[in-house]
């Protein structure tokens, strides 16, 4: 049976070291270990030239060299006889390489000191398993076709969508139902280029809503940064960073921050990034407690769905600059438990009853559709009149207004609060209060804890 | 040539890759399981599996040119020695170096985390052969500045 390269792709996810050997024109053998081995295609692999200067003297003086990749699922060695065509320092292959480094180094405290040097690429001319007492080798066939239609099913799902909020469960959702991965969160950018914010999550301790990551930073902000996919296939011996203990509320009325949800016992992330018209949108991330448990065919099927979904979300935006309604209810709520809201001016932080709900523009917002209905008796507002105001000083609004709005009324349903956004129809949401609400406005740094 | 601390390195639990070549310039990988030093004479015995590596067997009957590469897992650690090599038939002391070596490896290797199943495909002793080997260079090979030095015979 003739292996093919696509289906050895357990062996290049750099789990078990592989070994490579050369010969000196004059027939004197090498051979070392690697850490890593890229599948191109069927017919080639890339190493990164990480080599000792013996290796490389020999390949330039003879091209033929061996290879022995390894399965990490059952230990399975395959040889393949390779002839080394060129060497890149540049190009789609190199770039993909180098972010992966970048990522990886990234998580093991190393950042920026390990740099891609080059990139040797070599034709395989034959593919053969090594003998095994154990089992009978059995190739297990890709999984491509399986992800591939679960790709194509979670696009109608997409597509279907037209609002925000919609699209991000779908993705979500569909993540977990298709692909049957269920630690998954979606992070958006933010208008300014340095942050993404979690946007919806599924799977977790706590949903992280309004959580940030900043670009750049770890597996997710590397995607970003990178815009490539960051995938880890084992963490086992990476350092782990302690932002896996859930957080109460008195940490976040301290910090003012919503921590980033995550498994403690990670073993494989995929950090996929969201693009459409040429512009990142956000990260599709993923997480398990397995080894190995997003293979490249995976990695292939996700970004599809990623850049699918950046797409729709694109799209919802335009279609949500028409105006879309506010309306408020329950005006003052006069039977309800009164509720206090303060408002921080300096970061534009908001407490209800003391509570640490958000800040920033989706603060802002909040108290601009409060202070419109306490002080106007208002019940309708539109998006239009929001972008307009003066009074929300709102940055670059054009494109991220839904977006913050769906934030806010995340955040206020996972908070439980008094005081809530419900979407009421396409465009349509409607500022609820449970009871008579005080605003009061703080000044200055001052502590929230009173 | 080698030392007494580099000898018992390499009959230490490290693993142990092996580099051979054919006729064609065609270099071939496989992997020994289990060293004997002649400290003496500076003269390593491997013992490889001519059932799961017959081209390195082969090769080394050919023109016994031969490269090893000893690594220890949990530091990486690494020495390659070269040299000349002959195949001799493997004794008892041989094949028992093999299954002490296959017991104390695999024992290493899950405490490093892996299952026993995966490792039992690298280290089979089925068939023994001994690669005598000469040792003529040393290096370091352990990732790092002295990666790629040779080592001097005074070591």
């Amino acid at each position: 049976m003739t292996i093919r390269l696509r289906d050895l792709g357990a062996c290049f996810e750099g789990v078990i070291p592989s070994i490579l050997a050369t010969a000196s024109a004059d027939g004197v053998p090498n051979i070392s270990y690697l850490s890593h081995v890229e599948f191109v295609d069927d017919a080639h692999v890339a190493l990164s030239n990480q080599f000792f200067s013996k290796t490389a003297a020999n390949l330039h003086a003879n091209n033929q060299a061996t290879l022995l990749l390894v399965d990490p699922r059952d230990g399975d060695q395959y040889r393949l006889n390779v002839t080394f065509d060129r060497s890149l320092d540049g190009g789609t292959l190199f770039d993909a390489m180098a972010a992966q480094l970048r990522a990886s180094s990234a998580q093991i405290g190393m950042h920026g000191v390990m740099r891609l040097r080059g990139v040797d690429l070599y034709r395989v001319d034959r593919v053969e398993a090594v003998q095994s007492p154990t089992i009978a080798t059995a190739i297990r066939p890709s999984t491509a076709d399986r992800h591939l239609a679960a790709a194509a099913t979670l696009a109608v799902r997409i597509a279907e969508a037209s609002d925000i909020a919609t699209i991000i469960d779908a993705v979500l959702d569909g993540v977990r139902e298709g692909f049957g991965f269920s630690n998954t969160m979606l992070l958006l950018k933010e208008p300014s280029g340095a942050r993404l914010v979690t946007v919806g999550s599924r799977g977790y301790a706590w949903s992280g809503i309004g959580s940030e990551v900043a670009v750049g930073e770890a597996v997710i902000g590397t995607a970003a940064a990178e815009r490539c996919a960051v995938r880890i296939s084992d963490m086992s011996r990476i350092r782990r960073f302690g932002s896996a203990i859930r957080p109460t509320s008195a940490d976040e009325n301290r910090t003012r921050t919503i921590a980033l949800p995550g498994l403690a016992d990670a073993m494989s992330q995929v950090a996929l990034p969201m693009i459409a018209g040429g512009s990142l949108r956000g990260v599709l991330f993923l997480e398990s407690a397995e080894r190995l448990a997003f293979s490249k065919d995976v990695e292939a099927a996700l970004s599809i769905v990623a850049n699918q979904a950046a797409a729709a979300l694109s799209l919802a935006d335009s279609l949500g600059n028409e105006p879309s309604l506010v309306t408020s209810e329950g005006n003052g709520a006069l039977a309800g438990r009164p509720f206090n809201i303060v408002h921080h001016t300096f970061d534009d932080s908001v407490f209800i009853d003391n509570e640490y709900v958000i800040k920033g523009v989706p603060g802002r917002l909040l108290v601009h559709l409060l202070r419109l209905h306490l002080r106007e008796g208002r019940a309708d507002f539109t998006n239009r009149e929001m972008r307009l105001s003066d009074e929300l000083r709102l940055p670059d609004l054009k494109d991220n207004l839904e977006t913050r709005l769906l934030l806010l009324r995340r955040r206020l349903e996972e908070k439980a609060a008094p005081l809530r956004l419900l979407q009421t129809g396409r465009g349509k949401l409607r500022l609820q209060l449970a009871g008579p609400a005080v605003l009061t406005v703080a000044k200055g740094k001052s502590s929230s804890s009173r | 040539m080698i030392d007494a601390e580099l000898a018992s390195f390499m009959e230490s639990a490290v693993m142990i890759i092996v580099g051979t070549c054919d006729d064609v310039l065609r270099p071939q990988v496989g992997r020994a399981v289990g060293a004997i030093v002649d400290r003496a004479t500076s003269s390593v015995d491997l013992i490889v599996s001519e059932w799961q590596w017959p081209e390195t067997i082969a090769n080394v009957r050919w023109n016994g040119r031969l490269a090893v590469t000893f690594a220890r897992p949990s530091d990486y650690v690494s020495y390659q020695v070269k040299g000349r090599a002959m195949v001799v038939p493997a004794l008892a002391a041989h094949r028992a170096c093999a299954v002490r070596y296959v017991e104390a490896m695999t024992a290493t290797l899950v405490g490093n985390g892996l299952d026993a199943r995966v490792t039992a495909p690298w280290l089979v002793d089925r068939e023994p052969a001994a690669l005598r080997l000469a040792a003529e260079m040393i290096f370091i090979q352990t990732p790092g500045d002295m990666a790629g030095q040779r080592l001097e015979p005074s070591r």
